[in-house]
């Protein structure tokens, strides 16, 4: 918000003339008012202990605020990302060009856990693996965007994203009639879009029949199936709801069998076939993938597409978009030593106490180093791990994240905020109209993970 | 609709209708306690627990029967299947799963609910808020109900209300039997006051107190009562308004018109009987016998409701 230790910047002097009238008692009611609504739209982490209390992830007043010109340049180059990322996928699972050019060292892909090996020489509908795909943002600077990390897989996070701007619209009017946002509510029908565009080649359906796969009420991402299920106007199935039969899914209905055209799973690929992944799993639907690769389902994002959030892969990113766009990446990684090669192994031992590790598989702000906040014995201990298996990380330098204004116990203070914005690629490619800010909730800290003490905010982005 | 959603949304008006009717029963025993307690009466406790399905549970748990132990194990306890607590979690672990298939005001209906007796059960209660729960509760499952006006009237409004008229079905006939056979007093009694005004509680219980007395003009007779609550179709309560309720919304369904004809042609008899049945040969076969009869139904019908379509 601030462009220097006085200055405001231009676009959030509205937002600093509204929390100058707002008094602490108004702030402690809107406050106890948000943590109401959430609760009782459901919008909360299930905990296995069924009677405890559900959790609620802290809701900060203050929106961030992007200018229609910062939007711009960051929604072209998350598209941008997000088109290379699936040219990725379509070539490693078919002719490989970008590993026989010596851009990408092809051990690193085949031997990663999340490449899998039965999706060789199969096409998806339109080429796309992933058709969501959440990109995490950071800033340094007045104009650096960084690229922290790609997902791919089944991003979450968006519910949070409409349901904070529904919040913000029902206690706040004035501010939406003050300033001009951009709406962000037909996501769940972009969605939809999205999905139909990406039915299987033997779908004859018009309107292709898509549901919502979810693995059940104890995941913690549950109330966005459903959530996302209601607003598209489609079926949230659980494995046990569908069965595959001949060469197509149904799925189980007072009716008798439906036949399903696009699966949008927010399971994992595990989970999504025993008879091709794991024999052992007790959920799944068997013979999906059969009826997957004979064109007759299409699974959302594709079994195979996490190989290219892997974090070993990310450094590549850049390299991809020039090889397959012909473009210049118009937003940067952030800068990373892969420590797999020996030379930057070195570098990362000698100066761990700057840097940030990284697990390769690891998330949600766990396994990670932050060498500057770090006692010396837990960074002894990273680098004992670091030398015995320096392929399961990589290091990046501390970024100095952007500070948002938070309240924080009815004073306002910076804490630091990282950003995902959610692309859609079927027919076309979008980016949602803002995006889910997380915010570091504690004094000086930089982990913005909800199950660290992260919390979320409303994100504006402004009309032109 | 899924099957699995049917099912899920058959339930969820299943234990809305469970909750109130364990509140209003609740309401029962404290009405009771309030009038002297006179020898030759079961402990109106016992038959509170005994109508609500829960004395031998409730004897699992305590020695003795008391108030306290009682409200709490209706109200709170976790480890009574019946109880409103129990009724409104499984509601809410129900309804977080088919909230797509319903309106989002249902759907807070049941959460809020949930959240508030999440409060409640953390605060407790002393005695005399027995009355502010129960009557907490029913205004509670009223919000459910009013919610359910604005759905769309297809499979999915017609499985929520199979679910609610079965289990309102079960509960006033289990009422009427204990009534009539755990609470039966003592010959010297029958005709008293003190019987009429048990009679009266009960109709309090099925919230028909006032209803009966706009529809029957007099005194209240166990004869009256047993008409209004098995074959007056004007009483919402009765068993010949649920059947018919019950056969009007299997009968609504558009899936699978095979599998409603099945049900139906073993609901049928049953339907034809209690709306031609008079009183008087009910009383004179055995009311006891023609309840016991219509559980047995009710309970067979909803099987096949779970068979033919949840499965």
């Amino acid at each position: 918000m601030y462009q220097s230790e006085t200055v405001i910047r231009n676009h959030y002097n509205n937002i600093n003339d509204w929390l100058d009238q707002m008094t602490s008692k108004v702030i402690l009611e809107k406050n106890a008012e948000a943590e109401t609504h959430f609760r009782n739209i459901g919008i909360t982490f299930s905990t296995n202990n069924e009677t405890a209390r559900e959790r609620i992830i802290p809701f900060d007043l203050i929106p961030r605020i992007f200018t229609y010109t910062e939007w711009l340049r960051l929604e072209r180059g998350v598209i941008q990302r997000a088109k290379a990322l699936n040219a990725f996928l379509a070539d490693i699972y078919n002719q490989g060009e970008i590993i026989k050019a010596n851009i990408i060292p092809k051990e690193i892909i085949y031997k990663k856990k999340s490449f899998e090996p039965s999706m060789f020489g199969f096409s998806p509908p339109r080429d796309i693996y992933s058709p969501i795909i959440g990109i995490d943002l950071v800033r340094t600077g007045p104009n650096d965007y960084f690229v922290l990390e790609d997902n791919c897989r089944t991003p979450s996070g968006v519910s949070y994203m409409l349901e904070n701007r529904e919040i913000m619209m029902r206690m706040f009017p004035d501010l939406f009639h003050n300033n001009r946002v951009t709406p962000i509510d037909d996501y769940p029908t972009r969605l939809l879009q999205t999905l139909m565009s990406l039915a299987p080649i033997k779908c004859e359906n018009p309107e292709p029949v898509c549901v919502l796969l979810t693995p059940g009420p104890l995941n913690s991402a549950y109330y966005e199936h459903s959530f996302l299920s209601d607003q598209m106007g489609i079926e949230m199935v659980e494995s046990t709801d569908l069965f595959v039969e001949g060469k197509y899914l149904y799925m189980k209905t007072v009716d008798g069998p439906k036949r399903v055209d696009v699966v949008y799973r927010r399971i994992d690929d595990d989970f999504l076939d025993p008879l091709c992944f794991n024999p052992q799993s007790v959920i799944g639907i068997p013979g999906i993938m059969d009826v997957y690769r004979t064109g007759g389902v299409n699974i959302c994002s594709a079994p195979g597409a996490g190989i290219a959030d892997d974090k070993a892969i990310y450094i590549y990113v850049p390299e991809m978009i020039k090889f397959y766009l012909g473009e210049q990446p118009i937003l940067d990684n952030v800068e990373t030593w892969n420590c797999e090669k020996e030379q930057e192994l070195k570098y990362v031992l000698d100066n761990i106490n700057e840097l940030v590790v990284k697990e390769v598989d690891g998330s949600g702000g766990y396994g990670m180093l932050i060498g500057p906040k770090s006692s010396k014995s837990s960074i002894d201990e990273f680098k004992t791990k670091l030398s015995t298996n320096p392929k399961g990380y990589i290091a990046q330098p501390l970024l100095d994240l952007s500070f948002s204004p938070t309240l924080i116990k009815n004073q306002v203070e910076g804490r630091r905020v990282d950003l995902r914005p959610f692309c859609l690629i079927g027919e076309q490619a979008q980016l949602s109209s803002g995006g889910l800010t997380r915010v570091a909730m504690n004094e000086g800290s930089f982990v913005v993970n909800s199950s660290q003490g992260g919390g979320v905010k409303d994100t504006w982005v402004l009309a032109e | 609709m899924l099957s699995r959603t049917a099912e899920y949304l058959y339930w969820i008006s299943r234990y809305m209708e469970r909750a109130e009717t364990t509140a209003r029963l609740l309401d029962v025993g404290y009405r009771m306690s309030l009038f002297p307690n006179p020898s030759g009466y079961n402990n109106e406790w016992e038959s509170v627990l005994s109508a609500a399905g829960a004395i031998e549970g409730y004897k699992n748990k305590y020695d003795t029967i008391e108030q306290k132990n009682v409200e709490d194990y209706l109200f709170f306890d976790e480890s009574n299947p019946s109880s409103v607590y129990n009724c409104i979690l499984n509601a809410r672990n129900n309804a977080l799963v088919v909230r797509t298939s319903f309106t989002p005001e249902s759907w807070l209906a049941i959460n809020k609910t949930y959240q508030e007796i999440l409060n409640l059960k953390e605060q407790k209660f002393t005695k005399s808020d027995l009355p502010d729960l129960t009557e907490w509760t029913i205004e509670q499952v009223n919000l459910f109900r009013g919610s359910l006006s604005s759905l769309l009237r297809n499979d999915g409004y017609n499985f929520l209300f199979l679910g609610l008229f079965i289990e309102r079905a079960d509960n006033s006939a289990r009422l009427l039997d204990v009534k009539y056979f755990v609470l039966l007093p003592k010959p010297q009694y029958v005709g008293g006051n003190i019987d009429n005004m048990q009679w009266s509680i009960l109709l309090r219980s099925l919230s028909s107190f006032r209803a009966f007395r706009w529809a029957y003009d007099g005194n209240i007779t166990a004869t009256k009562i047993a008409d209004f609550l098995v074959l007056n179709n004007n009483c919402p309560r009765s068993l010949s308004f649920c059947i018919q309720n019950i056969v009007k919304h299997l009968t609504n369904l558009t899936c699978s018109p095979e599998k409603v004809a099945r049900i139906y042609n073993n609901l049928k008899d049953l339907n034809t009987k209690i709306q031609e049945e008079k009183i008087e040969t009910i009383v004179e076969y055995g009311l006891h016998q023609f309840v016991t009869q219509f559980i047995r139904k009710i309970s067979s019908v909803d099987n096949e409701i779970h068979k033919e379509f949840f499965n």
